[in-house]
Order: C-alpha cells, then structure tokens, then sequence
C-alpha cells in the first residue's frame, strides 16, 4: 500500500486533523483522545502488528509537544507515523499500552524524557533516569552543572 | 624480571660472592607493588575496548607487571575509569574505589573521564570528569587512547608508584 491508500482507509474509520507525506512515509495527526482506539484500529484491520518506537518533538515556538507512534507491518513491510499534538505546559495522553505491551517502556522513557503525562499507564514509573533530572529533552531544560554551548 | 626493571645502583648492592642483594625497603616494597598491578575489570564506556585490546594478546599489559584482571574491587590494585561517567554511575564509581584496599591508584582514559570530553557541553546527565568523584594519579587523552597510550600511562604510573614514600603510603 501508499501512503496515500493507507491514509483512506484510516480515514474511512477514523478521524485524521492533518497529514503529510515523509520521504514516502504517512504521518497522520490524530486527536489525543482517539490514539488508543486508531492503533487497535492499525493492528487489529491494517496488519500492523509492530509498534516501532514512541517519542516526542518539542515544538516552544508553537506552545506544541508532538508525541509520535511509528508503526510497522511484518505483513504488507508498510510504516505508518501516528502524531497528537499536546499542549506543552499540561501535556497528556491515554496509553496504548493495552494494545501493544512494548509500549509500556517507550512511553516510560518518553514521559521522563519530556514530561508527557500518560494517563492509565500501568506502571507510570521512571525508566532509566535517576532522581532528579525531569524532561531532559525539551529544549528549555536547564540544570546547574549545565555547561552552555559557547556561541561560535 | 619485572623487578629488575627499575634496578638502580645506587639503591640496590650486589654482595659480591653472595646470591643476596641489599636494598632499602621502600625500593623493595615499591618495586614489588609497582610490577603486580591488578587491574580491576570495569569499562564503562567505548574505552573499555581499548582497555580490553590493551589487555589481550596483542599488546598484553601483562608484559608490565599487569598481571590479572581483577573481577573484584577488594582484589584490585587500579581502576582505569574507561568511559564516560554519568549521573546515576558516579556513586557506584566512587563505591567500587572505596571498597578497593589501599593503596589504590585511578587512571583516568580518554576524553570522558579527563573532563567530560565530547559530553562538557549542554548535557544533562555526564559528569565532567572523574576527578569530580574520586581522585585520579594518570589522565590518558585520547578518543579512545590507543593500547599503545594506555600502556604508556601505566609505565608512568609504575614509576610514580616507585617514587612514594611509606608515610605517603599509609593514609
């Protein structure tokens, strides 16, 4: 399948806000509420059995934190991105732990490493980080053993 | 052979006639101490390869006195922090030194352990040096030092050893 065949039949059942196409990949917007129901929807009617990896891109100018699903397909070698965009200052989603296990430790480290709140997680703790850093990677984080880049 | 290494006449006699040496003590207890080095077996980081490569056949440490690996702090004469410490590894760094008996040395390899090397700036989780944690005798530059640069600071480090003193040895 295209990008452009899976985006219909996504679209058929769900509701996509936007999408872009991305050296041949579909990247399709989602509203947060509906993340949980459209990846059973991928795994359970689109064969993608594999949940690739889960991040997020911090966004400051546009108040915007994206959190991203990537998934694959051992059946079809298709890939599809999923996107939400959150509200940077109160950040959350639901969990999509319940349809694919191996989310469970990707949304760990994408809490830890950027705040995002995900609601129902099963174990909610940190994953690799010690005490005391929290949300390394967005891009105001600052810590006092921080040595600045110095400006070329 | 290792301890004729640093024979020097002035501080060791021959008896002439005699199979006996005479030496003063601390040239004795020095040289022993500085040609059976364990080294103990913790790479944190990309330099453990190094350290590793330094240790097998090729270049084998064990030319120098070097002799076993120890898979023991308690056993373990030398650290070689090889790699970059972070956060969450400094306190157990500063642990395994403190369970090493003394007297203890700390080689600090590669750019990482030196100052933080590639890691000094913006980042959230690296420690800017070994030295920041536990006291350091050899700092080796290098990203990765090769076995040659390893071996270099452990010979350095074998005559520092021979040079200390008993009351500087007993802390």
């Amino acid at each position: 399948m295209n990008f452009q065949e899976i985006l219909e039949k996504i679209k058929s059942k769900h509701e996509v806000l936007e999408s872009k196409e991305d050296m041949g990949v579909l990247n399709a917007y989602i509203a947060p509420a509906n993340i949980a129901k459209v990846a059973a929807f991928l795994k359970d009617e689109m064969q993608f059995d594999q949940l690739n990896f889960i991040t997020a891109v911090d966004l400051p100018a546009n108040n915007v934190l994206e959190v991203v699903y990537r998934f694959f397909s051992y059946a079809t070698a298709d890939t599809v991105v999923l996107r939400v965009k959150l509200d940077r200052a109160k950040a959350s989603v639901g969990t999509i732990s319940g349809v694919f296990r191996t989310a469970d430790w990707h949304e760990r480290e994408t809490s830890e490493m950027f705040g995002v709140t995900f609601l129902n997680h099963p174990d909610p703790n940190r994953l690799i980080l010690p005490d005391g850093i929290v949300a390394p990677l967005l891009k105001d984080y600052k810590n006092q053993d921080m040595t600045p880049l110095p400006k070329a | 052979m290792g301890l004729m290494n640093g024979l020097d006449e002035k501080l060791v006699k021959k008896i002439p006639g005699a199979p006996v040496v005479l030496a003063s003590a601390e040239w004795a207890i020095n040289a022993g101490r500085s040609n059976s080095i364990w080294t103990l077996t913790f790479g944190l980081r990309c330099c453990a390869m190094e350290m590793m490569a330094t240790g097998a056949a090729k270049y084998d440490w064990a030319r120098f006195g070097f002799e076993v690996p120890a898979a023991s702090p308690r056993r373990a004469d030398l650290m070689i922090v090889a790699g970059t410490i972070t956060t969450k590894m400094a306190p157990l760094v500063k642990r395994l030194y403190e369970q090493m008996a003394e007297p203890k040395y700390v080689i600090a390899m590669g750019a990482c352990a030196i100052s933080g090397g590639p890691f000094v700036y913006d980042s959230y989780s690296v420690i800017k040096g070994a030295d920041k944690v536990i006291p350091v005798d050899i700092y080796i530059p290098g990203c990765p030092p090769r076995p040659e640069a390893l071996l270099d600071g452990m010979i350095k480090l074998q005559k520092k050893i021979m040079k200390q003193k008993f009351t500087t040895v007993a802390k």
